[in-house]
């Protein structure tokens, strides 16, 4: 069980847990040279988001389709009385969309306007602090969605562009 | 003199806001006094004391609230109109256009003042107007001197006359000039109860009069009472006072030299009691700085969120009591369970009242009477009247009809808009209307009231009316209409509810280009609402609104397609119908029934919202929705009842769900979506005006 599944298990909430993670490192820790980022897993591909970008993590739970509206929105769900829009990040990513697994989640991250949506992703990792000089620019890559590389290790890691997910035509 | 530098740089945003909210309310008042004070000046000349007093306690009000939050350029101002005002109500500056002009725009400029609150550089820019406005105040005072010898006509003992505050001497003379009554109203108290008969028998002549000055009278007293004159203006003769005072210990008598105790001549026959308007107000002397304070505190000023919030919790627990229902059936279905579960529904029963009073309690909270609308309008369109030089009368009633406070927000706009329009372009100009032979002063009249769940607000005006051959021009040369389309004289009207549309050629500051209406529509269906135009040329328009009260709990029936539940609000449903698959008929590719004899056509949601069709049946469940004039027969897999349902916006990166209007909780865990019925129709509408 991963550190963040631990927390969303143990019913500590996502802010709870980022402050944890915070004091522990110190915040003094996060310099101009480090940013944190939360990843998650996608078609068994590792992918990173900000941590300030995100809410909350909440299990998979039941989902209504809504009509008329771009495949990569899944549906909504609501969250204590508020409903979001979830979109399903394996068709955002143009991939092929599966049944929830029982690693499954549901990142609910805030946009650049403050709406709030959340993001279907197959499984959570771990908030990790990257250092700048590790990213690098994702070359014309695989997807626009992605705004850079960053390398953890020997582990490439995928920053997405959150703007641009959440950037939906209506339609689709 | 007033460019002092703003005392704190970092003001609190929050304290910002409190202020600004209230200091908005202070002016409100203000404005809606002053246009009164305006309408009576001009009307009667009588100018109700009351207004003067009003206003100058919200003057006061503004000063002291500009001062707790440090807004020096606003106290400044604040307390010269204060200053101008109490001149103004002690008599030593003359009512006039001028002094009334220039209390206008001392209102207007607090207005520009607070939404530039918080920005420190706008609110010192405008430093050289508040000098200049002060200058103006200054320049004005001292008009009116007091006469001399005026009181000597008077048969008041003159150490009565002494102890008269400045005010009272004012509004002594006031009356004087206007030839009323000045009378004593004497009477005994006890000691132990004075205050309550004492304020009774202001009351009673409040109704009747003026209580000028109400002062301890000498003379003999029992040891255990306590003597009071009442000095009281009055058009009624003493005789009919007397009987109308119907107090015991009361004696009542004429102060006037040269008018006999019996004086049947009364001045200005029985006028209407014009000072009875705050009967609960206490007796005059010395409690006015107590009463500015106390209008401030007696309300409680909440954030319309903070209902919201309430709302919602209030909706969850009522989805939560279904679930405990759940519970309850299984409960009851087991034999060993029986007594708890009997027990348990005792218990749910005593929840079930208190969740419908609490409900209801948060919803009454959340209603706020249309009035201050209704004044909002009413002094822009006086402003207009002046403007557009036309002579027109509001007439306003039902001003105390309470909507959900949201929608009153929501209305303000269409509401302005439709009046504006009467004014601009439906009543004609005083000369037009008398070669017409009508009264050269138009009529606008505004209503509401009640009806079930709904408030109609209707605007009607006695102008020329639509001219409905014009609008079908208008429409046909903007490609609305075929020029060989039969249109019924209603359908026509209600063309002027779409874009583009404007009943006259003339465009003007006040309604642009016929935008407008089109909105007012879209407006009001967002709400809920529909909108309804008839009229009758050479007589008048009405434009009637129909809104639903609350927009926090409404009525939705549910339906079913595809095994997905979907929430239809109650009041764009007509009816529910349950028909034989064979009764469908079809033109060309679409489907209707014949429903009374009129051509219903049907939309199945399935096919819509591209959800799996149901198998045919023999049967079909069609829900006949309704919006103004269009009807839509909505064919879905099973209808299951009607619920309360709180309408949640949805919240993601699709701002505009086609044909969704949000979700709803109804106990289970996924949420239900809520069909947006105006759209639906509209979109059925608009593929039949296109087919």
């Amino acid at each position: 069980m991963s550190e963040i599944d631990a927390a969303v298990a143990g019913g500590r909430t996502w802010e709870e847990f980022g402050r944890g993670a915070a004091g522990e490192q110190g915040d003094e820790s996060i310099s101009e040279e480090s940013r944190r980022v939360l990843t998650f897993e996608v078609d068994a591909t590792a992918y990173a988001v900000a941590v300030e970008r995100v809410r909350e993590i909440v299990r998979i739970r039941p989902i209504t389709p809504v009509p008329r509206v771009s495949r990569d929105v899944r549906g909504i769900i609501s969250l204590r009385g508020e409903i979001v829009e979830v979109v399903d990040l394996r068709r955002r990513l143009g991939l092929d969309s599966i049944d929830p697994i029982r690693s499954t989640r549901i990142i609910v991250v805030s946009a650049e306007d403050g709406r709030v949506a959340g993001l279907l992703v197959d499984a959570v990792h771990e908030v990790l602090s990257i250092e700048e000089d590790s990213i690098r620019a994702a070359a014309g890559g695989e997807t626009e969605s992605v705004e850079s590389l960053c390398t953890h290790g020997d582990r490439f890691i995928s920053l997405i562009d959150l703007d641009r997910i959440l950037r939906i035509d209506a339609d689709g | 003199m007033a460019k002092k530098r703003p005392t704190r740089r970092n003001r609190n945003a929050k304290a910002d806001r409190e202020f600004v909210s209230e200091a908005e309310e202070i002016l409100e008042r203000m404005r809606a006094d002053l246009a009164d004070l305006g309408d009576q000046r001009t009307t009667s000349g009588n100018v109700d004391p009351e207004l003067v007093n009003g206003l100058f306690r919200s003057a006061h009000s503004l000063k002291a609230l500009a001062g707790m939050f440090g807004f020096e350029p606003i106290q400044d101002l604040a307390h010269r109109v204060e200053d101008l005002l109490d001149g103004l109500r002690l008599g030593r500056v003359a009512l006039d256009a001028r002094a009334l002009d220039l209390i206008d725009d001392v209102v207007n400029l607090f207005g520009e003042l607070l939404l530039n609150v918080g920005d420190v550089s706008a609110l010192s820019g405008a430093g050289d107007r508040i000098a200049g406005l002060i200058a103006r105040i200054e320049g004005g005072e001292g008009e009116v001197a007091a006469e001399p010898d005026e009181f000597s006509g008077l048969d008041i003992d003159p150490s009565l006359l002494r102890a008269l505050t400045e005010y009272e001497e004012h509004r002594l003379r006031e009356n004087l000039q206007r030839g009323r009554h000045i009378v004593l109203v004497e009477s005994l108290f006890e000691i132990v109860s004075f205050e309550d008969g004492l304020s009774e028998l202001s009351a009673a002549i409040r109704e009747i009069g003026e209580v000028l000055s109400t002062l301890p009278a000498p003379g003999e007293t029992p040891e255990s009472q306590i003597r009071f004159s009442l000095l009281s203006a009055t058009d009624l003769s003493i005789n009919e006072l007397s009987s109308r005072l119907n107090f015991p210990h009361v004696s009542v008598r004429s102060v006037l030299r040269g008018r006999s105790l019996d004086a049947g001549a009364t001045a200005g026959g029985a006028a209407p009691p014009s000072e009875a308007r705050e009967v609960d107000a206490p007796a005059e002397s010395g409690a006015k700085t107590m009463q500015s304070l106390r209008s401030i505190s007696d309300t409680v000023r909440v954030d319309i969120r903070k209902l919201d919030e309430l709302m919602n919790l209030v909706g969850d627990l009522v989805i939560q009591r279904g679930a405990i229902g759940g519970v309850l059936t299984q409960l009851l279905g087991s034999p060993e369970n029986s007594r708890i579960a009997a027990d348990l529904t005792k218990t749910c029963k005593a929840l079930d009242r208190n969740i419908k009073g609490l409900q209801a309690a948060v919803l009454d909270v959340r209603m706020v009477p249309l009035r201050q609308v209704f004044e909002k309008v009413s002094r822009v369109l006086r402003g207009l009247r002046r403007e557009l030089d036309k002579d027109v009368q509001l007439e306003i009633r039902g001003a105390d009809t309470e909507l959900d406070k949201l929608i009153v927000e929501e209305l303000v706009d269409p509401l302005m808009h439709i009046v504006r329009n009467a004014l601009d372009h439906a009543i004609e100009s005083p000369a037009e209307r008398i070669e017409r032979g009508k009264d050269p002063t138009g009529r606008i009249r505004i209503e509401a009231f009640q009806r079930g769940n709904h408030v109609v607000i209707a605007v009607g005006d006695d102008g020329r009316g639509i001219d409905v051959a014009a609008v079908r021009a208008k429409a046909e040369a903007a490609g609305l209409v075929d020029s060989d389309e039969t249109l019924s004289e209603q359908q026509t009207l209600d063309l002027v509810f779409s874009p583009g549309i404007s009943s006259r050629d003339q465009v003007t500051a006040t309604s642009g280009r016929g935008v407008g209406m089109d909105v007012v529509r879209s407006n009001v269906t967002a709400l809920g609402g529909v909108v309804d135009v008839s009229s009758v040329p050479g007589h008048g328009t009405e434009i009637s609104m129909v809104l639903p009260i609350t927009l926090a709990i409404i009525q939705s029936l549910i339906v079913r397609v595809d095994r997905q539940p979907f929430a239809i609000p109650l009041n764009a449903v007509l009816e529910t119908l349950i028909v034989d698959a064979a009764d469908v008929q079809r033109s060309d590719d679409r489907e209707m029934l014949n429903l009374r004899g009129e051509a219903l056509f049907l939309r199945r949601l399935a096919v819509e919202f591209d959800l799996a069709p149901a198998a045919a049946g023999p049967k079909l469940f069609v829900v006949v929705l309704g919006m103004g004039e269009l009807r839509v027969g909505l064919v879905v897999d099973a209808l299951e009842g009607q619920r309360d349902t709180v309408i949640k916006p949805i919240q993601g990166p699709v701002q505009n769900l086609r044909g969704i209007a949000g979700a709803t909780d109804l106990g289970g865990q996924e949420p239900v979506l809520v069909l947006d019925v105006a759209a639906l129709v509209d979109e059925v509408g608009r593929r039949r005006e296109a087919a």
